[in-house]
């Protein structure tokens, strides 16, 4: 019974986290049509800046506030310095076959990828460092039983509803957020609008640059931070957002909570050597009997 | 008739060329010391797994991250036939071609439904896990100590025939052939009919499909392929000592890539330059920083960063990669 | 005025305009028709922005357009309804509205409520299934839907695509009526583009015949609409 309840609460935390990294995933993919294999990359470089404030004696706040601005910083660069000239009409042109379209934006953030771990390493040196959390990653306890939930995975879980709350506002409530969906579902009737699609897109990464470092900040003090760390969550991310359909914000959201518990019922029932073939099986298993995802449409994943 | 004929020139034209890279690989090897020629060896290795990208991704478009975890699959099985059953290793060389093309099989079938960044994620997700596999039925697999193989020595026939040969020499050996009879494939390969439907998927489905071309099916065939050769690949570069998950990590599947792009993803030509590059450009990087006073980290980390930027800015200036350049040029000249 | 000057768009080196000269009055509705493949839907994607012409000059008034960015277009008071009732059928219908008025939400919000109001007017049954999705609407519902997407921008130019297309001929006939009213009521300067030569010569006050990327006719309606000959020979009835 006790192991049910820690399974059950870090599945939440957990997949709280991997919530965020899909969602991320997903907007940029609903923007722009790319799979941005770098954005667990950026979300480590933002992580690496708040350490090194954080060892400056800035507090955990300035430093979590600065990491989450680069976050965004960094997604706008990705876009207006390589995505966006990459697409553009003059290079598209260049290569002017069908597959070649999709295949260079994955192959480019593959770069970026390369390049942001490299850099992190050399100005960070390439060791295993930790990241402190504001709560201590003690169990809760109620007397003197401990409860199968820890202070830490509250303070995530309650981080990230938050955040979840914010989006479906900003994107349900707001005429940014409209133009945001609208440039995501039909470009051309959008441009026809007056928006500038362009420039919601470049907001798109943001946004989405925000939310991976995020989920750097809420995942490192538990894996602690090394160029490499985030590359899993960057992978269970993925398989999150084709479980839920790469088309749906909310899918992306409700697959990240399925790998969560996906992963942590594999790790307290089975063993944890067993992760990786479970999410493999799981991807594989989504594929076949859903290609479109639980929430996602069909026609979009052709395009 | 003259279809034939157009048949047996292109074969032979391959032929020659296979043979002249295999002719120069050796007379490379004999000015190079132990530790370059182990590593021509690697690159004769690799290039045959660069090959499968340059059939998967620049002959038919599908784009595969996972191409590491493929080798691996060829490198278990090879080593357990080895080990287990007591095959003969070049028997079970060849045997590992046909056991990843049946793995590449199942895997194309799922592929075959996947466009552009699903199957590049997915196979992401693969060469994550296959390696763990090793780890899970750790009985079966060693886990993380791995399988201990290696090329043996050479038979006595060659050594009476060339007299002692070094232990990096024999691999050389051992790998070369297969690279060469690879190299002659694909050059085949592009040439032929089935080349050109492939490149009519990559270029355009739906106008593929009008063509009365079966894309599904095509694009299982190439996987199948392609695994093939990445399966040899794997099994070759298990024997160099060992079979084991960290010979086939995440990072080689991305190296392959790379040198498939920088060389130019459509270019039998680029995908050996391109390999040259990644074998040799750390060794070179490392050479030039020696004469400086680098700080350790940056030191480990600048192959890497040389490797990110090559791919960026190809991809930003010149996505048909050094070969694409060269054409370029040459056209230039003659206008 | 809309000025348009040797005019030439290709795609591919294969030219789908081939220089195209004509002038649209104001406060009048102009109609291009034309076959299937005549170059209609790159005149207008082109106007609008979304084609680049390789040469030649499209003047709005005193502002010249070939180098202005379509969302720059858009917001100088030229607002296209593209072909094949180009709403986005997953985003609701009053989403769809507001989408058009975007763009000038701080700038107006007053006229914007206005604008939005006006069209519900103009067409009813898009108030009364305000919260449903685009994408539920019948085939004359989304046209009225598209217009009234672009109305709420308040152009001065509106560039309609074939907005008959695949409509019932009643339908069709009330739609373009009351892109006629517009036009007479608000001074609105309208280009119809219609392969239906009769019903859009009706309406119409002048017209543009195009074959082949290039400019047929230029006409008063009336004397067009008369010209059998020209028919046959351009739009094969
Ligand atoms: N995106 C495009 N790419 C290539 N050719 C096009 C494209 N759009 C239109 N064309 C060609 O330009 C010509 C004019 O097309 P269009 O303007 O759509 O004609 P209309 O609207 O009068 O039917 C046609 O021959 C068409 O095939
Ligand atoms: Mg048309």
């Amino acid at each position: 019974m006790n192991s049910f309840l820690t399974a059950l609460f870090s599945g939440t935390a957990q997949g709280a986290i991997y919530a965020l990294v899909s969602l991320g995933l997903v907007l940029v993919w609903r923007g722009a049509g790319i799979v941005n294999f770098a954005q667990m990359g950026q979300a480590m470089f933002t992580t690496y800046i708040a350490s090194q404030l954080i060892q400056h004696n800035y507090s955990y706040w300035s430093a979590f506030v600065i990491a989450l601005v680069s976050g965004a910083v960094l997604g706008a660069l990705v876009d207006l310095g390589l995505m966006r000239p990459l697409t553009s009409r003059k290079n598209s042109q260049l290569l002017n076959s069908q597959s070649m379209r999709t295949t260079i934006p994955v192959i480019a953030s593959l770069g970026i990828l390369g390049v942001l771990k490299a850099l992190a390493g050399i100005l960070w040196a390439g060791e295993e460092r930790g990241f402190p959390s504001p709560v201590a990653p003690n169990a809760i306890k109620i007397g003197s039983t401990n409860l199968a939930i820890t202070g830490f995975d509250l303070f995530v879980i309650g981080v990230v509803f938050l955040t979840l709350v914010l989006t479906t506002i900003f994107f349900t409530k707001t005429g940014m957020g409209l133009a945001m969906r609208a440039s995501a579902l039909n470009p051309e009737v959008t441009r026809l609008s007056g928006i500038k699609v362009g420039s919601v897109r470049t907001l798109g990464w943001a946004i989405s640059g925000t939310a991976s470092s995020l989920a750097g900040l809420l995942v490192t003090p538990r894996t602690n931070l090394s160029p490499n760390t985030l590359d899993l969550l960057l992978i269970i991310g993925f398989t999150a957002a084709v479980v839920g359909g790469l088309s749906s914000l909310a899918g992306s959201v409700l697959g990240g909570f399925i790998l969560g518990y996906v992963i942590s019922f594999v790790n307290v029932y089975s063993a944890p050597e067993n992760v990786f073939i479970a999410i493999l099986a799981f991807l594989l298993l989504a594929l076949f009997i859903r290609p479109q995802g639980i929430l996602g449409s069909k026609e979009v994943r052709n395009v | 008739m003259s279809k034939v004929k157009t048949h047996k020139i292109i074969g032979l034209r391959s032929t020659l060329l296979a043979i002249v890279f295999f002719i120069f690989i050796i007379l490379l090897s004999n000015q190079f010391d132990a530790y370059n020629q182990s590593q021509l060896t690697n690159i004769a290795t690799l290039l045959i797994a660069v090959f499968s990208i340059t059939l998967l991704t620049g002959a038919s478009g599908q784009i595969s991250l996972g191409q590491g975890a493929i080798m691996a699959v060829g490198g278990y099985s090879s080593a357990l036939l080895v080990t287990r059953l007591g095959f003969s290793m070049w028997i079970s060389f060849i045997l590992a071609i046909f056991i990843s093309a049946l793995f590449g099989l199942f895997l194309g079938l799922a592929a075959a439904r996947l466009s552009g960044p699903y199957l590049a994620g997915t196979t992401l997700v693969m060469a994550l896990a296959i390696p763990s596999i090793a780890v899970r039925f750790e009985g079966f697999f060693s886990g993380d100590v791995g399988l201990s193989v290696d090329y043996g020595n050479p038979p006595d026939w060659l050594t009476n025939l060339l007299g002692e040969i070094s232990i990096e020499v024999w691999s050389l050996y051992v790998v070369l052939p297969f690279t060469a009879i690879a190299l002659f494939a694909v050059l085949n390969l592009s040439n032929t009919r089935t080349g050109r439907t492939w490149r009519a998927v990559r270029d355009n489905e739906v106008a593929a499909a009008l063509a009365g071309i079966n894309i599904g099916r095509t694009k299982v065939i190439v996987f199948v392929c392609a695994s093939g050769l990445a399966g040899l690949a794997g099994a070759l570069y298990g024997f160099r000592g060992l079979v084991a998950p960290s010979v086939y990590p995440t990072d080689l599947s991305l190296t392959l890539l790379t040198a498939a792009v920088i060389g130019g993803l459509r270019s039998i030509g680029g995908a050996i330059f391109g390999t040259f590059a990644i074998v040799f450009l750390p060794d070179l990087i490392e050479k030039i920083t020696k004469n400086f006073a680098i700080p350790e980290n940056i030191g480990t980390y600048l192959p890497a960063l040389t490797i990110g930027l090559l791919l960026l800015i190809t991809v930003i200036l010149n996505p048909r990669g050094a070969a694409g350049a060269l054409e370029h040029l040459r056209h230039r000249k003659r206008h | 005025m809309l000025e348009i000057t040797d005019l030439v768009t290709e795609f591919d080196s294969v030219k789908a305009l081939n220089g195209i000269t004509f002038q649209a009055k104001p406060g009048l509705i102009t109609t291009v028709i034309g076959a299937n493949g005549a170059g209609k839907s790159t005149l207008l994607r082109t106007i609008s922005g979304l084609e680049r012409p390789t040469t030649g000059s499209i003047k709005w008034f005193d502002q010249e357009l070939t180098h202005k960015s379509v969302e720059a277009i858009v917001r100088s008071g030229i607002a296209q309804v593209p072909e094949g009732h180009a709403v986005i059928s997953q985003l609701s219908v009053a989403e769809n509205i507001e989408l058009g008025g975007l763009f000038r939400r701080r700038i107006a919000r007053g006229d914007l409520a206005i604008a939005t109001r006006e069209v519900y007017e103009l067409f009813p049954i898009l108030y009364e299934r305000r919260n449903e999705p685009a994408g539920s609407l019948s085939g004359g519902e989304r046209q009225m839907l598209a217009i009234s997407r672009a109305l709420v921008s308040r152009p001065k130019l509106l560039l309609l695509d074939e907005p008959s297309l695949g409509l019932a001929p009643l339908i069709s006939a009330q739609i373009i009526n009351i892109v006629n009213q517009l036009c007479r009521s608000t001074g609105l300067t309208v280009l119809l583009v219609e392969q239906n030569a009769n019903t859009a010569l009706a309406v119409a006050d002048h017209g543009i015949l195009l074959s082949l990327g290039k400019v047929v006719a230029d006409l008063p309606a009336k004397i067009m609409i008369a010209d059998s000959s020209l028919r046959a020979a351009y739009l094969g009835y």
